[in-house]
């Protein structure tokens, strides 16, 4: 199987079918980025298109500097600021996180994820974050400091003090 | 022994471990120390049903849409924003903000104006500063010599007309019957003869030419140009000849021919070596020789006048002598016009030829003439004037640009600011 650098220089070559293979690859793995992370399923479905409309436009100009998964998932990082910056109400959402129920598909909705979801809620912003792409985008430690810019130390003591957090708040569901 | 060598981990390493990014040589040890450690274990159990645990916050398949749209982006190759279908009245408005909200885009759009206003006004802002400078300059007849070179030009420079040849020799101009200003070329102005002022004459023409030449022999050419002049039937006016140490070669000749032999004579000079540049010009000198004839008659007539007054009547001595000083005068005029009418001639009938002959020199190894201390001190002083000229050359600048500048920038600072704010936007982000 060919390497995601390696596809997308093929794509920068001309090859249409190596775009489609990298979009099928992170078709649901970007999906779930913004879903996780915004509350309406048409906004994530949305941005998850914008996201792969702004890798296509830039498709040029990209350089395989710290790995296309840091450079796809920034893009991502980047819309979601964008779109929270934009409703000005980052807080809010963190209440919505919390609160709200999530909407679609009522067999994914179960009790076990909405604990997760208002666990998560209840995490500081960056090291949400950084739990977040670790343990659902699967990014390894390095990703993560180049997606989020900041050093691999700081990744680590940050995923550790998240995780202890969570489990805190998920102990007494255990 | 298994809880004191616990303390050789902490829990942020056993985490590292399980998520592959220990390095190497740690996590082998770790792995080691885990298979004993129950404490260690536990954590690392907490940690992976943590990730277990977690991962029950699913979501949904994205639905056949978003392909649909992405794809046919990315054939159609316009993946502009614009493309993307709106879901909801909200994307709608976010769309919108993004294309026309950014302060970035005003602030291309106006630079590209502010481009292109310069473009467009610039060039004829320069166009029209020329005319004006030309018509001060028509104004105050600087350029009328210029335009007198221009119309010259024209003119087939390097080929004068059979008609264009001089009366001097007292052969006609044997001009062809197409030829409007075709006349009796005027008589030989030679002594003795009358000198009569022709009706119409055909344009008297001084010829000048220079040539630089880079002889490839030195020595041959210089001796050959005397030759060459004398062959042609002219002579050397002027001969200067250089040959200072740590420089090439150098003599300039000024040279005059018959107009007739000009052009032979120029061919055979070109020969002499590489030519770098040559130049001739044709001045026409008709009006001068026509007006100097004219006056020249009448001053005959006077002359003849007062002979024939001072052979026929008689009178006071007083009005004899009154005549003779006045025939003196006239007799002193009319000559001093012969000598002025001969000397245009001889320049219509003589060429003007300048020929600069340059060595092509060899530098020789050895001190020049200058000591070294000297080309120090003149090289300071050029350095020195140079400054000077450069920051005089500088203020100047800055005057005649500096109220234009000024202005533009003050026209590019409004998008500039926008930039410059949208950078700052970033960069706090």
């Amino acid at each position: 199987m060919n390497s995601d650098d390696q596809l997308i220089f093929e794509f920068q070559q001309g090859s249409r079918d190596s775009f489609v293979e990298l979009f099928e690859r992170y078709r649901e793995p970007i999906y779930g980025f913004f879903r996780r992370r915004l509350e309406h399923p048409a906004r994530a479905e949305e941005l998850a298109q914008e996201c792969f409309l702004a890798l296509l436009q830039n498709v040029q100009r990209y350089e395989p500097r710290a790995g296309f998964r840091s450079y796809l998932y920034g893009i991502a990082i980047h819309l979601v600021a964008a779109e929270r910056r934009k409703a000005g109400r980052e807080v809010a959402e963190n209440e919505k996180l919390d609160s709200r129920p999530l909407e679609g598909n009522a067999a994914e909705n179960n009790d076990a994820g909405i604990w997760v979801r208002n666990a998560l809620g209840h995490l500081e912003q960056s090291e949400r974050e950084i739990l977040m792409l670790r343990e659902y985008e699967q990014l390894s430690y390095g990703e993560i400091a180049a997606v989020l810019r900041m050093p691999v130390n700081t990744v680590r003591s940050r995923l550790f003090r998240a995780r202890a957090a969570l489990k805190n708040q998920l102990l007494p569901v255990k | 022994m298994e809880r004191n060598a616990q303390h050789a981990f902490d829990a942020e390493e056993v985490m590292a471990y399980l998520d592959g990014e220990l390095e190497a040589q740690r996590a082998a040890a770790l792995a080691a120390h885990l298979v004993s450690c129950s404490e260690c274990q536990e954590v690392a159990q907490g940690f992976r049903a943590l990730s277990e645990r977690m991962l029950s916050f699913e979501v949904e398949h994205p639905s056949a849409r978003m392909n649909e749209t992405v794809l046919a982006a990315l054939d159609s190759g316009d993946s502009s924003r614009k493309a993307v279908p709106s879901i909801s009245g909200q994307i709608k408005s976010w769309n919108w903000r993004r294309v026309f909200a950014p302060p970035y885009v005003w602030a291309f759009a106006g630079l590209g104006s502010v481009a292109l206003l310069a473009v467009v006004i610039i060039p004829s802002f320069f166009r029209a500063r020329q005319a004006a400078w030309l018509d001060t300059q028509r104004a105050t007849g600087l350029s009328a010599p210029h335009d007198e070179v221009q119309s010259l030009r024209t003119e087939p420079l390097y080929a004068p007309k059979p008609g264009l040849t001089m009366p001097m020799n007292g052969r006609a101009a044997q001009a062809s019957a197409g030829e409007g200003w075709a006349a009796p070329a005027p008589p030989p102005p030679s002594a003795g003869d009358e000198l009569k002022a022709p009706e119409t004459v055909g344009p008297m023409i001084v010829q000048t030419a220079s040539l630089n030449i880079l002889a490839t022999n030195y020595d041959e050419a210089s001796a050959a140009i005397e030759k060459l002049a004398a062959a042609h039937g002219g002579y050397v006016e002027k001969l200067d000849a250089k040959a200072q140490t740590g420089n090439a070669r150098e003599l300039s000749a000024a040279l005059r021919i018959p107009t007739k032999q000009l052009d032979g004579f120029l061919s055979d000079v070109r020969k002499l070596g590489h030519v770098e540049e040559e130049t001739r010009s044709n001045e026409e000198v008709s009006d001068q020789y026509v007006d100097l004839q004219a006056r020249l008659k009448s001053a005959r007539a006077t002359e003849q006048r007062l002979v024939e007054l001072l052979g026929t009547r008689t009178g006071k001595l007083e009005d004899v002598l009154e005549a003779e000083r006045e025939l003196a005068r006239i007799r002193g005029e009319i000559e001093s016009m012969q000598g002025q009418s001969t000397i245009l001639v001889h320049r219509v009938n003589y060429a003007t030829v300048q020929v600069n002959l340059s060595e092509e020199y060899r530098q020789v190894l050895g001190s020049g003439p200058i000591s070294t201390g000297t080309k120090i001190r003149n090289a300071a002083v050029e350095g020195f004037t140079d400054l000077e000229g450069g920051a005089v050359a500088l203020v100047v600048f800055l005057f005649a640009v500096g109220p234009s500048l000024l202005f533009w920038l003050a026209i590019l600072l409004v998008p500039g600011w926008f930039l410059w704010k949208r950078f700052r936007l970033r960069a706090q982000r």
